[in-house]
């Protein structure tokens, strides 16, 4: 307990130096000449204390991982708003979100490899038990099949749909794209990436990159077509994800009505 | 009775050579008594009965608050001993710590499964759910590695 207590205080004090090093760096490079204040240099030093302690969290295990990583980025979110804040102003609000969200991806990213590499020691542990090595990470591979469907719906039907109503439209005086800015994402995006979702959640269990495609594979039509909305993007991706989930929970429900028999 | 000790730096198990001039019941009972030293059965407690089992009967052994127990496939016994004194007596290449408060029986493991918050349970025979404290995994795998090296020498 004491030995992890110094190695806490370590981290902590040695992120604080670095952290301090860091934003005088940052300072000078972005504002030149100009001093930086007391507040902005206990800012960084609090910062850097607390990226210095970013992975201890990681040494628990279920609740205690989730508790420890949740406050850890509860105190570096509030650290880095106030920090952020005295670098622009609380009135550039935009800017100060923009930033937290990064921090936030950050957060996600960093967990994200974490899980990997839990789960890559999970697959160690299954080969040398001799059990079957078990899905691949995030279930890529198991995803990979329904890629197609993704890009034929997110893709090359919309390119499709807009193509259509350009030539619908041609020659009259108002634009109105019925078919790629009405039918595509308030009925086919939602009923094509629920429908797969529920084919892929049935066969292969929750897989997470599935509804991460669909949202990322409408992107690039934001800026091909006229008619594609940011919010498409989620037409397809939050069905999708629901009928991941749904047939999830028929695969857990239907074996269970079996041996209930 | 003589008793002579060599080392051999290599060797990994130790290995006992009885000499005597005839075959006798003591000479017997010494050999399974030695034998029995490294593999014993374990003395465990269904209520007042006393019962010794052998080592491949068990799933786990854990501690809840109350005691130490010990799980097979069919029942739950009580077991005096701790878990320290456990982990000396089971087999080293069978039986591996996984968590401060449970040992469990390598061979039993029927699945291992990482949930989202980074848990790793184990399943022994299907039915019974243990779960790994992180710090215990490397551990898990020199046991599994050990394991292994021992079976490939056995070959």
């Amino acid at each position: 307990m004491r030995r992890d207590k110094r190695v806490w205080l370590v981290r902590v004090l040695a992120g604080g130096v670095l952290g301090v090093l860091a934003g005088a760096l940052f300072f000078f490079y972005t504002e030149g000449s100009q001093e930086m204040s007391p507040a902005v240099y206990g800012l960084c030093a609090a910062l850097g204390g607390a990226a210095g302690i970013a992975t201890l969290p990681f040494a628990d295990d279920g609740r205690s991982l989730l508790l420890h990583s949740g406050i850890h980025f509860a105190v570096t979110s509030f650290l880095f708003l106030l920090l952020a804040a005295q670098l622009w102003s609380w009135e550039d609000w935009k800017v100060l979100l923009v930033l937290e969200g990064m921090l936030a991806l950050l957060y996600a990213l960093v967990w994200l490899g974490r899980w990997i590499g839990w789960y890559m020691e999970v697959v160690q542990l299954r080969t040398l038990l001799g059990l079957d090595a078990g899905p691949s990470p995030l279930k890529w591979r198991e995803t990979l099949p329904y890629l197609p469907f993704v890009l034929l719906l997110c893709d090359c039907l919309p390119l499709l749909l807009y193509w259509m109503d350009d030539r619908v439209n041609q020659g009259s005086f108002i634009y109105i794209p019925v078919l790629s800015g009405m039918l595509l994402p308030f009925m086919l995006l939602p009923v094509g990436g629920f429908f797969a979702g529920l084919s892929l959640g049935k066969r292969q269990g929750v897989c997470p990159l599935y509804p991460a495609a669909c949202l990322v594979c409408y992107l690039p039509m934001l800026y091909v077509t006229s008619s594609a909305r940011l919010f498409h993007c989620f037409m397809a991706a939050v069905p999708a994800l629901t009928g991941n989930v749904l047939g999830w929970m028929y695969r857990r429900a239907v074996p269970k009505r079996r041996t209930s028999r | 009775m003589e008793v002579e000790i060599r080392l051999e730096p290599h060797r990994q198990e130790p290995k006992v050579v009885i000499l005597a001039g005839e075959e006798s019941e003591e000479l017997l009972r010494l050999a399974e008594s030695l034998r029995s030293l490294a593999m014993g059965p374990i003395p465990v407690n269904r209520g007042e009965e006393k019962l010794l089992l052998p080592q491949g009967e068990f799933l786990r052994f854990y501690t809840d608050g109350k005691g130490v127990s010990a799980q097979t496939a069919q029942e739950v016994y009580g077991v005096h001993l701790r878990l320290y004194e456990l982990e000396e007596r089971l087999d080293q290449t069978g039986f591996v710590r996984i968590s401060n408060s449970e040992i469990i029986n390598l061979d039993r493991v029927t699945a291992v499964d990482l949930s989202l918050s980074g848990t790793i349970c184990m399943t022994l025979d299907g039915a019974v759910k243990s779960y790994v404290s992180r710090r215990y995994v490397k551990k898990i795998k020199e046991t599994l590695n050990l394991g292994r090296r021992s079976q490939n020498e056995k070959r």
